[in-house]
């Protein structure tokens, strides 16, 4: 089943909050606590991208039997170097998204790290779209 | 005396009870249902941190302890006092005096849980090197404990592993009586407790097969009987005249004193809802680089424990005042402290672990994860029926609460009273149907005075 939340961009007193209703909701399944940790890890990161890049974003989250599915889709300037934002440190995020302490070029080698499949597709000046799955 | 027949201390009186719901409304953990015209605790998810507890207008939820009657004879019986019972007297009353008043109720030691304190530094230092996850979250307060087992399953590995100080001080206790010669078996510990939670972690303790505590008792019924002796006398009583603990030990069951033995970045977070936001942000990985969080439920921490008589401000000035008089006595005596309970550190190392803490399933909908699914999916096709007002006149606190009763067969669509409008509209149900509703969540007869009035 698919539960959708909207993201609104540049909004960092909300970051934080649509990745927050998925875990409330994914704590009602028999999911081993290692597990909720990844994906809420992953969510919020991905997350946090849209609200220090984009004007906004739609999160759908898919719960399977077998796995949880995400698809993060936003409008906004999208990547024009998809290897290099993968690279750990790298961040194109701006002096006063840095200030708060965001911006650290760590959001996509996280949710790499905490999923077990990530694609990100991106037309630069349009938007990117950020697919995910954590396997249960 | 021990009997484990009960894991929760909070209880509802139904004999007071009036389901008047107030109960509902607070409760961190969505713990409370009305049904038949009472509120009931589900225990599953009920944490004993006592909220419901202060705000209920009847007097009918308590906090269900060992008591005074039980007192063995034949046994030595020693009365663990922590330092805000003695906060809640005026400064006045020196604290040998008021630990003196306690032992006259028909104990024959008292000793104060804050002396193990002195220990408790030192295992936060060897904890620190020894635990490399961060942050550790404090083991102290057991509603902070439960509520990471019911509510943040995944942090429940970063708890701290060891035991809360009173129950250092009770196994100290026991190794120095048996070392004096006394049969173990005839040795009875009771615990005066600020809260509801600490009753619950003796009973049923979280990490541990076994409490080293054997008996509880509620702090006011030990308040009562301790301001009597002291209220009667007019002599002004012997005081220490020594330090027998380091000074600050005394402040450790209020807020701030804790983290500042764990090295490195470290927050103390006091109240429910401050502990529930920052625990929320922790758990999608918001927040980094701390490495200690002290948490207490209570604001102002064990001062404002829910069977504290007095006011936990006061309370607060008062420790504050007696942590600089034991500086005093500390200084005079060259900096030393006398505290017996340091002659035991090393075994205490020993036996001051637990096992790790794991999740409570008070969240659940299912085991079964496809079944869980199908469930999910019916609480949002009912989400889009329900108001979202969380007007509680089903009987659960919230619209989504009561969804989940209903896919856990608790509860019916119909008790939403928006949504008997629209079935009475629709001939789906007679307004007799309605009312019978009304009245297997409120209770018999409670429509009765508004059937009356003119």
């Amino acid at each position: 089943m698919t539960i959708e939340y909207h993201i609104k961009g540049g909004d960092f007193s909300a970051a934080g909050s649509a990745s927050s209703e998925v875990k409330k909701t994914l704590k009602q399944f028999n999911i081993s606590p290692f597990l909720l940790r990844r994906v809420a890890i992953a969510l919020y990161e991905a997350e946090m991208n849209v609200v220090a890049h984009a004007c906004k974003g739609l999160m759908s989250v898919d719960i399977r039997p077998s796995c949880i599915c995400v698809v993060v889709e936003d409008e906004g300037p999208g990547i024009e170097d998809i290897e290099k934002a993968m690279e750990e440190g790298f961040s194109t995020a701006t002096d006063e998204v840095r200030q708060m302490g965001f911006g650290a070029g760590m959001g996509l080698p996280n949710i790499r790290k905490n999923s077990d499949g990530m694609k990100l597709t991106s037309t630069p000046g349009t938007g990117t779209r950020l697919e995910f799955t954590v396997n249960i | 005396m021990k009997e484990s027949s009960y894991a929760h201390s909070i209880q509802i009186d139904p004999d007071k009870c009036v389901g008047c719901s107030h109960c509902m409304r607070v409760c961190s953990t969505q713990a409370i249902r009305i049904a038949d015209g009472y509120a009931r605790i589900q225990s599953e998810r009920c944490i004993d941190c006592g909220e419901c507890f202060r705000v209920c207008p009847q007097r009918a939820i308590y906090a269900r302890h060992d008591g005074l009657s039980s007192l063995p004879s034949g046994h030595c019986k020693i009365a663990l006092v922590p330092s805000v019972f003695v906060g809640q007297f005026s400064t006045e009353y020196s604290a040998t005096q008021v630990l003196n008043a306690v032992k006259q109720i028909g104990f024959d030691e008292v000793f104060e849980v804050e002396q193990a304190v002195d220990f408790m530094k030192e295992a936060y230092r060897s904890e620190a090197e020894t635990n490399p996850l961060r942050p550790l979250i404090s083991s102290y307060c057991p509603a902070i404990v439960r509520l990471i087992q019911v509510q943040y399953p995944s942090l429940t590995g970063q708890i701290m592993r060891l035991k809360a100080p009173h129950d250092i001080a009770a196994l100290y206790l026991r190794k120095s009586k048996e070392a004096e010669g006394l049969d173990p078996q005839k040795l009875t510990i009771y615990y005066v407790t600020p809260c509801a939670a600490k009753i619950a972690a003796a009973r049923a303790p979280v990490g541990e097969t076994e409490s080293p505590i054997d008996a509880t008792v509620d702090m006011t019924v030990v308040y009562n009987r301790a301001a009597a002796t002291l209220y009667g006398r007019k002599k002004k009583g012997l005081r220490k005249t020594c330090a027998d603990m380091d000074p600050d030990s005394v402040n450790w069951s209020l807020s701030g004193t804790e983290k500042k033995y764990f090295p490195g970045r470290c927050l103390a977070i006091d109240g429910m809802d401050n502990v529930i936001e920052f625990l929320e942000k922790l758990e999608s990985g918001h927040i980094s680089d701390i490495d200690f969080l002290e948490m207490r439920a209570c604001d102002q921490g064990c001062a404002g424990g829910v069977l504290c008589p007095g006011n936990r401000f006061l309370a607060v000035e008062r420790l504050e005042h007696r942590q600089k008089r034991l500086q005093k006595l500390k200084e005079a005596n060259r900096g030393k402290v006398k505290n017996p309970l340091m002659e035991y550190r090393e075994i205490l190392h020993t036996m001051s672990g637990v096992s790790p803490v794991y999740p409570r399933a008070g969240l659940l909908l299912d085991q079964d994860m496809e079944k869980a699914l199908i469930k999910l999916q019916r609480i949002e096709r009912m989400m889009t029926c329900f108001p979202g007002f969380d007007c509680g006149a089903c009987g659960a606190p919230g619209c989504r609460n009561l969804a989940e009763d209903i896919v856990k067969n608790r509860a019916s669509i119909s008790h939403c009273v928006f949504v008997q409008r629209v079935m009475e509209k629709n001939s789906k149900l007679s307004p007799d149907q309605a009312f019978v509703i009304i009245e297997k969540i409120w209770g018999k007869g409670r429509l009765d005075k508004y059937m009356h009035k003119k």
